[in-house]
């Protein structure tokens, strides 16, 4: 059952109570990743919750974009990378061999640092995706499609020029054609390693825009080593340092209050 | 202090001066060779080169040469390609750091290099002399083995680009099509086999440049024919292999149209390399 | 959809998936295996050609000066030696010119002019090897019988024109006979030597620069701002540094010259006697095979495949030690 169903069947059975604190759509524990025989996350344990924005920030190396590639094992291409512990995804352990790669793919989308477009058309490059895990038929791909670019505020850019190839966009525009192409598998939860660190300002700016309406249909977790960009996209903020999940909580508390002293360290530029 | 500053000067100037005088000696060789290629070929010039064959020894020309050329060259590329942009596909996408990958990769490179008569040899052995037991007798000599012989020498080229070429895709785009559900193979075949796509047709082209300036390899296999044939299984000639007869035929007459001939091979495989070069530097640069 | 194969069907197609990448995996490796194959089919098809003349020779094979198809007797010395002979008088002269290239266009050259000359001997590597032979025979040949053997059998050997045999001649070991000579023509050792030189050049001197430009900017600019010179940074810093890939990239010339076949021919003259002399003709595996395998028969055509296998097994070696010496280099630049 869905985190969804379970919260209206609590609702329908104790009305007078109030409201229970929503499932986490991701819940974290005992995450351990080793490559190389590098133990490269310890014991890693937090809860991503639905709809909201989370950031994971850190200095380099701290292990942000290895945690992030976990939550969709695409880590599982590279031989010797290995991850213990649980990842629950709505109840069950993404972890899991016994959990289909696929499920997994098109219920967790993911958005790289570089922008990659596929060698393809605009419209190829958006339809790639949802071919390969539905048929559709032509008037329906294209309205796949539509929505898709509509969401990522890249389609009034590119209705016109959909048989064109990708690469001919600008950088801001590729990295936005790359969410299309995510969201149009509509995923559940969104995972985005580093979007606007290749993009000028206003390209980034634009993405931090799209961040914030994007929220209301998914769960969004982003790497960034930006922390201006954590403060002013995301809800939640967790704090890694060394592989460790120092602090974890809501971000402005995490920027203007800290519990940790490592964190105000980090925040206050002491290192980084 | 200043007769040692002063050696110093001197070694280096010199070794300047060396390092000068032995690129002008290797540039001057070129313009020998290509200047005496252009004087006698254009000199050898003639339509009939284009219209009449080898039968017809001093009127004649080369045009079942040129023919055949074309006709072996392709069967060679058609063999050579799509097995070795496979193999190469395989190398940098299925093989990367295993040991069997590593191995084939370095005897890949021996291939590149290996004497091109003795391929010749190999496929004699293999199909010529197979197919002259089947038709109880006459030495069956083919184009198509003489295509054969070439594939075999285009092969390692194109393994090599095609591995080199697939390697420079950055793997964030291999990421980004698993991370969509995508399989290995339609990632391979759909994306990154067309995302490399300029680099490959590079290489083919490297490829037949190469293969259209063999002479050795076609001695056994295609062996020649005086006469116009379109049939890969019949003897064939091609444009080295008359160069080499009519080089070693005692008129001058020959000698003239061995010379045309090969001006127009040297043209061809300039002209190739010329071309792939350009068709790459224009991917490099539209990154 | 309706909910219930929406469920299912992801599982179907995770197994058809795998299905698939399975087959095409197998295709893949069954194309990359034909390379192996490609290999030891050449290795074995010339060893089995040549197996009659093994059986009937043996090891004597090896050492036999003999080519006399009236009395069926057949000796590889004569090619073999050819073949060596030619392939290191073009290393020796085309090593330091292809190092003095590298060094020119890599150091010493001003920037503007790299591209340019670099493009221009990699368009001599790209020229075919028949006409090499077609230049060296109807050119350089007369152009060396008129102009430079004279020279050579009159200052260097010991049957000059004039009788006297220079000092030279005289009294440094092995110089007089290896110059004389009573050929009229110009084929020989030495100018097919030299034609191999020319072709191999353009080859060695890409591998060398190519190697040359792995070595990091600032490991030659910290030389530089010691006050080293242009020189001193190549024969100190650079060389060294390349030292396995230059010697890789010269047995790589080394297996081409090796392997050789229509620049050589034309020039050798083929004549299957042994001779002290360079300027007399001679023979190299490659160009025997050329030129006689088309009428042989019996066991001459087999001494031809075993002259084959030879020179396969003596190429593959070279060029094996060529590329470990090249991937020596490259694995410490972390390729």
């Amino acid at each position: 059952m869905t985190s969804r169903s379970m919260h209206a069947a609590a609702l329908a059975l104790a009305p007078s109570m109030a409201p229970p604190v929503a499932e986490p759509k991701l819940k974290v524990r005992d995450l351990k990743f080793h490559y190389d025989g590098f133990h490269a996350l310890k014991n890693i344990r937090m809860d991503i919750a639905e709809h909201q924005v989370t950031a994971i920030i850190g200095p380099s190396g701290c292990g942000k974009s290895t945690l992030l590639r976990t939550f969709n094992r695409i880590y599982a291409i590279y031989p010797g990378l290995k991850a213990s512990g649980s990842i629950e995804l709505d109840g069950e352990n993404v972890l899991d061999p016994r959990y289909s790669l696929n499920r997994l793919r098109s219920k967790v989308g993911m958005v790289f640092q570089k922008p990659v477009p596929f060698p393809m058309t605009i419209f190829e490059n958006v339809a790639y995706g949802i071919r390969h895990h539905e048929r559709l038929s032509k008037a329906e791909m294209e309205t796949r499609v539509e929505q898709a670019l509509r969401r990522a505020a890249l389609w009034d850019e590119v209705k016109d020029k959909l048989k064109h190839n990708a690469l001919g966009l600008s950088g801001g525009q590729q990295q936005r054609l790359c969410i299309a192409r995510a969201i149009a598998l509509k995923p559940e939860v969104l995972l985005l390693d580093e979007p606007t660190s290749a993009l000028d300002p206003i390209a980034t700016g634009r993405i931090e825009q799209l961040i914030e309406e994007l929220k209301s249909q998914f769960t969004i977790v982003i790497v960034t080593h930006n922390m201006q960009q954590a403060a002013r996209v995301s809800d939640q903020t967790a704090f890694m340092y060394l592989g460790e999940l120092v602090e974890f909580g809501a971000t402005e508390r995490i920027f203007t209050k800290p519990s940790r002293k490592q964190t105000e360290d980090y925040i206050t530029g002491r290192f980084g | 202090m200043d007769t040692l500053y002063l050696r110093r000067r001197l070694a280096n100037a010199l070794a300047l001066i060396l390092s000068s005088a032995a690129t002008l000696l290797g540039l001057a060789f070129l313009a020998w060779i290509l200047w005496a290629t252009l004087r006698q070929g254009i000199a050898a010039l003639d339509l009939k080169l284009f219209t009449r064959i080898t039968a017809d020894g001093e009127q004649g020309g080369l045009a079942n040469a040129m023919v055949g050329s074309l006709i072996i060259n392709l069967i060679g590329i058609a063999i050579a390609t799509p097995i070795g942009v496979l193999a190469g596909t395989w190398l940098a996408e299925y093989a990367r750091r295993t040991r069997l990958g590593e191995t084939i990769r370095f005897l890949n490179d021996i291939l590149l290099s290996a004497p091109s008569i003795v391929m010749g040899l190999f496929v004699y052995t293999i199909i010529v002399l197979p197919s002259t037991a089947l038709t109880h007798g006459n030495t069956s000599f083919s184009g198509f083995a003489g295509g054969v012989a070439l594939a075999l020498i285009a092969l390692p080229v194109i393994v090599r680009t095609t591995d080199e070429m697939l390697r420079l895709v950055p793997s964030t785009l291999r990421e980004a099509a698993l991370s969509l559900g995508v399989p290995q193979w339609k990632l391979t075949s759909q994306i990154l086999l067309r995302a490399a796509r300029s680099g490959i047709v590079t290489g083919v082209l490297l490829a037949l440049a190469r293969i259209s300036g063999e002479t050795a390899p076609l001695l056994f296999t295609a062996f020649g024919n005086n006469f116009m044939t379109l049939d890969p299984l019949d003897k064939m000639s091609s444009l080295p292999q008359v160069i080499y007869q009519y080089a070693n035929d005692p008129g001058e007459a020959m000698h003239a149209m061995a010379w045309a001939g090969a001006f127009v091979v040297t043209l061809f495989v300039l002209l190739l390399s010329l071309a792939s070069r350009l068709l790459f530097a224009r991917k490099v640069s539209h990154d | 959809m309706s909910a219930i194969p929406a469920l299912v069907a992801p599982e179907q197609r995770a197994t058809r998936d795998a299905h698939h990448d399975r087959l095409f995996a197998g295709l893949l490796k069954a194309c990359a295996l034909l390379v192996l194959a490609a290999l030891l089919g050449a290795a074995f098809a010339t060893l089995w050609g040549g197996r009659e003349a093994f059986h009937t020779f043996g090891w004597h094979f090896l050492v036999n000066p003999a080519w006399d198809p009236g009395n069926q007797d057949y000796g590889a010395l004569v090619p073999v030696i050819g073949t060596l002979a030619t392939s290191f008088i073009a290393l020796l002269m085309a090593v330091p010119v292809s190092f003095g290239i590298a060094l020119y266009l890599s150091e010493v050259a001003p920037r503007w002019l790299r591209t340019p000359v670099a493009a221009a001997i990699e368009l001599l590597a790209g020229v075919p090897s028949i006409i090499y032979g077609m230049w060296g025979l109807f050119i350089f040949a007369p152009f060396f019988a008129e102009h430079i053997k004279p020279w050579l059998t009159n200052y260097l050997g010991n049957k000059p024109d004039d009788g006297h045999p220079s000092w030279v001649a005289a009294h440094v070991p092995f110089v007089g006979k290896l110059f004389a000579s009573d050929y009229p023509f110009g084929a020989s050792i030495l100018t097919a030597g030299i034609v191999l030189a020319v072709m191999i050049i353009p080859f060695i001197s890409s591998v060398m620069r190519e190697v040359f430009q792995t070595v990091p900017t600032r490991l030659k600019e910290s030389a530089y701002a010691l006050g080293s010179s242009t020189w001193e940074v190549a024969w100190d810093i650079v060389l060294p540094y390349t030292r396995s890939a230059v010697i890789g990239g010269i047995f790589l010339g080394l297996g081409r010259a090796l392997g050789e076949t229509m620049a050589v021919t034309f020039v050798l003259g083929n004549a299957m006697e042994l001779s002290a002399s360079l300027l007399d003709p001679g023979a190299s595996i490659a160009s025997t095979i050329a030129n006689q395998f088309s009428e042989a028969v019996g066991l001459q055509k087999s001494a031809l495949m075993a002259l084959a296998f030879l020179l396969f097994v003596v190429t593959f070696f070279v060029l094996l030690i060529a590329r470990l010496m090249l991937r020596r280099l490259a694995s410490r630049e972390g390729r």
